[in-house]
């Protein structure tokens, strides 16, 4: 890491970053096009935001209020937690730790710096950390183990049994850090009788220990009002989803980030709420208007990622989309799996969602353990790829579902866990009739592959497949 | 008394003949398929440059990729501890030795006396050395020298795949056919290759002097690239060509055992 | 040495599981240090550990898997799919990682392109990434179904005095290689880290009760004999490695790999089953708790003092930390190991490589002499 780059806390970086951004759109709009200017790596992403007006105020307002918590832990008396983005925050927010998802943090940098995390990445090496392991932690990881971040208390995370090198990048950070360290296991049954149990058994261990870590009790009624306002998101989501149906998609392809991303830094909180709830509005003007959501307003594709998006500078990849009509029909991500989800009742297969139950302490824990059993990714990337409600049936019936054209896979080098079935998984939804693309490139390290390169080999793909109408 | 130290490397092989102290002469010639052709090669005309013969040579140290397959060698030592060696002698100063040659890339950290602490190499592919200058040279149509120059010249340098030497290439020629100039493609090659060699060396820690050895610190934008990302100066090697500072290091252990073998 | 310990490693379909397949009875494979072979053992099944050595390349592996993905499962892979493992009645998947887990259905998915390579019992066995109660619950458990598969698809009962017999066999064993690593840690190791690699792989090619025979007739001649003195003393850890090849090039002419820490070698041994009580319960805490992969993720600490312990006792003089490429628990874990040894005073290198026979030994060679020299170069300081 260079000197230079040690002179700031780059969590600090990123929350003035953020929170000058979301400022930019209270000024006037000969004020706003100036800014721009001075901002050229940040430009792209802050314009592809804005353009959705509300929904995007909103979302960078909550993005630099997530990192100002981060930034300001101590001073408030808060507990700091490095977590994973497919690790429900809701739990820590009802306990008052506040989460530090690295992968989030990690796309964050991303998005708006020239050299990404790159820095990052290869201090994560110089430290012992194999430079084959996944991208998307290491990013951030390499910031806060180089101590160039806010202090960091304990690491929490759920992917043992789900992904390894996500499980293994916080089982090195604890032990690097010399912190505490407790993770949930998912064991590969999604559903069942010992599956459940199971489940219930860890997040209570889960619980004991940020009790433990925080000195305080979990307080039911805190809890109860963060599962509550968990219920209502899932309803807009479901919501949205359900308008993501619709031919043409009337939501703007960002959307689908921000409706993940927001999840991942604030599900159930009423910051999260709000921005859905814009989200859903603008989409439905959309369609009552029967207008596509891309900015083209000309749909010619529809997109099914099964896994990631691409988080190069400047959200290129939303921008492709917008340039050359493509709707995006959601990937792992966004993908909720709450009993009210459109798809989770048009295939009946509630048993593999979750419902929440607010009734006694029990069946709040209880809930909470079901909801981050299926978690993005922590849901559907467990047991066999073609085993029931795994990765095959969900693309499978999410292709149809969504009208999509083609599914698309994009993730990382560091990804052994899809990379080890993702070529048999493209050859079964091939048969099934859905042209399937695999992207070679690494979606938090533009050093892998250029973006430039990545897009020309999607494009080609679409030509070669005749799928450009 | 004199003694010899030859370097057969994947790309190139060295000799080098030292009397005492003095180098009486070194060659560099491209390597052959076969590790002893490039040995008797080299060696045949070190000697007639030093102005000497074979039997005049109390001890030969053999080192690089071929030195199992040398025959004329007394002993076989390894590259990593020769390039210590050898940068000691070249930068006295010197602690930590970052050395790149045709395909693969060290770093060296030395105590006081010269003696290795610890050491790492690349173990991944061929970026990060010489032969990725190489590539991408090629690739641009330029020569080897040529590339650092241009770097030099660059006021925006493009970002660049580091971590693969093929990837790397369709990248360069993506930037090629979107008119990105010749300096700022060679200033991307020169950073991507100083960012993966800098990862390699902070994984020994980079302490005290630092010098360069291997073909490649002969190229102005890598070291240049790499002065950035370490932090640090490097010191340049001027007392000799730094590409033969393995060869150099075998001829002073040769010379060391000459010594032992006269006691 | 006994050289029926190298011929049992060096053949896939080696004598003693011809003669076995011969007198009628199954061989069941297993990918992972976490099956419990006495279930297998109990029901008159060989249990075979699976290795990919055979396989001279990976292009059904490769058809399957991803590229970025580790190669020792790629080579077993390509040893099912080239035929080498025909004689497999029955085959248990653990997901002790990512890459290993995913040999289910790649091999699945192999055997419906070709023929006859997918054994007929093939599991999926669960094994969770901590050690506490409710996870040795769910381990005993997944013990239970394994037991019913095994006795509904071969036709046979697993008694619980049956699993204590076999529970008896396989401690001994445990006790056995105990000693046999006594001989491999005194002054003058009893044999090379190459010979105790052999020694200890046969364990799992062949069966047990003939196995605790050649062992012990071993341990009684080797304790007499002189041993070996004047060699470099090293610790070999890092991750799955079953190739005598790559100890041989680390040990070269001047040292000796005396203590190990490889799920092929020694750790494979760890522990004792307990004798008392349900013994699915004991192969369960067993099993689960004295296993020390990284895969059991935040319990590093324990790792490392094992570790710290064993180069100590063995008095080594340097620690070689390997992993196969895309190994990043191993990997990562070696980084911190590294650190540990290193500010002890203990010359310690990490190397990445590739399985078995896609090692690139040049470039290995290389940097194991340089090692070398600069362990013999402390030496000469101190």
């Amino acid at each position: 890491m260079r000197q230079e780059t040690r002179e700031y806390n780059f969590d600090w970086m990123l929350w003035s970053s953020f929170s000058l951004a979301s400022q930019l759109a209270g000024g006037t709009e000969k004020e706003y096009r100036n800014v721009l200017k001075y901002i050229p790596y940040f430009r792209g992403a802050i314009e592809k935001l804005l353009d959705t007006g509300e929904p995007g105020r909103r979302f960078i307002g909550i993005t630099a209020s997530y990192l100002d918590n981060i930034i300001n832990a101590r001073e408030r008396g808060k507990k700091t937690a490095m977590t994973t983005f497919c690790f429900s925050p809701a739990l820590m927010y009802a306990m008052d730790v506040v989460p530090v998802g690295l992968e989030v943090m990690t796309v964050m940098m991303t998005l708006i710096y020239r050299r990404g995390t790159a820095e990052f990445l290869d201090f994560c090496n110089e430290a012992g950390f194999t430079e084959t392991s996944c991208s998307s932690q290491r990013g951030a990881l390499g910031g806060y183990i180089g101590g160039i971040g806010a202090p960091i208390d304990m690491v929490v995370t759920d992917t043992p049994g789900v992904c390894d090198t996500n499980a293994n990048a916080f089982a090195f950070a604890s032990a690097y850090m010399k912190i505490p360290f407790f993770s949930l296991d998912m064991p590969p049954d999604l559903t069942g009788s010992r599956s459940d149990r199971f489940h219930r058994d860890d997040y209570r261990a889960l619980i004991a220990f940020l009790e433990e870590q925080t000195g305080k009790k979990l307080d039911m009624d805190r809890l109860r009002e963060v599962l509550l306002e968990v219920q209502k998101q899932d309803v807009i989501i479901a919501d949205l989803e359900e308008l993501a149906r619709i031919i043409p998609n009337p939501l703007p392809p960002v959307f689908n980030f921000m409706i993940y991303a927001s999840r991942f830094l604030y599900a159930g909180m009423p910051e999260c709420t709000g921005l859905l709830e814009s989200m859903r509005s603008a989409a439905l003007v959309n369609a009552e208007k029967g207008v596509s959501g891309l900015a083209g307003g000309r749909e010619n594709l529809r997109a099914l990622f099964c896994y990631i998006d691409h988080y190069s500078q400047n959200l290129d990849l939303w921008r492709m989309f917008d340039e050359y009509g493509i709707t995006t029909q959601g990937n792992i991500l966004s993908r909720s799996w709450a009993a009210c989800a459109p798809h989770v009742k048009e295939f009946g297969t509630e048993e593999a969602a979750y419902t929440l139950d607010p009734g006694g302490l029990d069946a709040l824990i209880d809930s909470m353990a079901m909801m981050n059993a299926r978690m993005p990714m922590v849901k559907s990337i467990r047991g066999p790829y073609d085993a029931p409600d795994m990765w095959l049936q969900d693309n499978l019936s999410l292709a149809a579902m969504y009208s999509a054209d083609l599914i698309v896979y994009n993730g990382t080098p560091g990804c052994r866990n899809t990379w080890g079935m993702v070529k048999l998984m493209a050859r079964d939804t091939e048969e099934a009739g859905y042209p399937t693309y695999i992207m070679y490139a690494d979606a938090f390290d533009e050093r892998v592959q250029s973006w430039e390169t990545t897009k020309e080999r999607f494009l080609e793909f679409l030509n070669v497949r005749r799928l450009m109408r | 008394m004199k003694a010899a130290g030859c370097d057969v490397g994947s790309l190139t092989s060295k000799a080098v003949i030292m009397d005492e102290e003095r180098i009486l002469g070194s060659v560099i010639i491209k390597s052959r398929a076969r590790p002893w052709e490039s040995a008797d090669e080299v060696m045949d005309r070190a000697l007639e440059k030093a102005n000497c013969t074979m039997e005049e040579l109390s001890f030969i140290v053999g080192t690089g990729y071929g030195r199992d397959k040398i025959p004329f060698v007394n002993e076989a030592v390894s590259e990593i501890a020769c390039h210590g060696k050898g940068a000691k002698w070249l930068v006295p100063s010197v602690r930590t030795v970052i050395d790149i040659g045709g395909q693969d890339c060290k770093a060296i950290r030395l105590d006081e006396q010269g003696n290795m602490i610890k050491f790492i190499t690349n173990d991944k592919c061929a970026s990060g050395t010489g032969r990725f200058l190489e590539v991408m040279a090629k690739v641009l149509g330029v020569g080897l020298e040529e590339l650092g120059r241009l770097a030099e010249r660059s006021g925006n340098p493009i970002t660049l795949a580091s971590a693969c030497t093929v990837w790397a290439q369709a990248d360069i020629i993506q930037h090629l056919n979107d008119m990105v100039s010749l300096e700022d493609i060679s200033a991307g090659i020169s950073n991507a290759m100083a960012a993966r060699v800098s990862v390699l060396a902070k994984s020994v820690g980079v302490e005290g002097d630092v010098c360069m050895t291997g073909g490649v610190a002969k190229n102005s934008g890598v070291v240049k690239a790499l002065e950035k990302y370490l932090g640090v100066r490097i010191k340049r090697v001027r007392r000799e060509d730094p590409q033969i500072a393995g060869a150099i290091g075998a001829a002073l252990f040769a010379m060391e055992k000459a010594k032992e073998g006269a006691a | 040495m006994n050289p029926v310990f190298t011929e049992v490693t060096e053949a896939q379909y080696n004598r003693y599981v011809k003669e076995w397949k011969e007198q009628g009875k199954p061989v069941a494979g297993y990918t992972c240090s976490f099956v419990p072979e006495e279930v297998f053992h109990a029901a008159g099944i060989l249990p075979f550990r699976i290795r990919g050595f055979s396989a001279r390349e990976t292009t059904i592996g490769d058809t399957y898997f991803g590229p970025f993905i580790c190669s020792l499962p790629k080579c077993m892979l390509q040893c099912a799919g080239q035929g080498d493992l025909r004689f497999l009645d029955g085959t248990v998947i653990v997901p002790g990682c990512d890459s290993m887990r995913r040999l289910d259905e790649c091999w699945r998915k192999a055997g419906v392109d070709i023929e006859g390579i997918l054994p007929e019992f093939f599991f999926h066995f669960s094994v969770p990434h901590k050690h506490t109660d409710y996870t040795v619950r769910w381990f005993a458990e997944e013990i239970q179904r394994l037991i019913a598969a095994v006795e509904n698809h071969f036709g046979v009962h697993i008694g619980e005095e049956d699993l204590r017999k076999s529970i008896k066999v396989y401690n001994r064993t445990r006790e056995l290689v105990t000693e046999f690593e006594m001989l491999r840690t005194r002054d003058d190791p009893a044999c090379t880290g190459a010979e105790a690699l052999s020694v200890l792989l046969a364990g799992t090619a062949m069966p047990r009760e003939e196995y605790n025979a050649l062992l012990e007739e071993y341990i009684a001649e080797a304790g007499n004999a002189p041993g070996i003195s004047g060699k470099t003393r090293l610790l070999l850890g890092g991750s799955a490695s079953d190739d005598i090849e790559l100890v041989k090039l680390v040990e070269g002419t001047d040292a000796l790999v005396v203590a190990d820490n490889l799920c092929f070698g020694s750790r494979f041994y760890e522990g004792r089953v307990g004798e008392e009580g349900n013994p699915i319960e004991q192969l369960a805490l067993r099993y689960l708790g004295q296993n020390l992969c990284p895969r059991m993720y935040g319990d590093y600490d324990r790792r490392l003092s094992l570790l710290l312990e064993r180069a100590a006792k063995a008095k080594v003089q340097g620690v070689i930390l390997q992993n196969i490429r895309f190994c990043d628990l191993h990997g990562s874990e070696n980084g911190l190991l590294e650190r540990e040894f290193e500010s002890r005073g203990i010359p310690c290198m990490r190397i990445e490589r590739e399985y078995g026979p896609l090692v690139e030994t040049g470039r290995l060679k290389m940097r194991i002499d340089a090692f070398q020299e600069r362990i013999q170069q402390g030496k000469v300081r101190v």
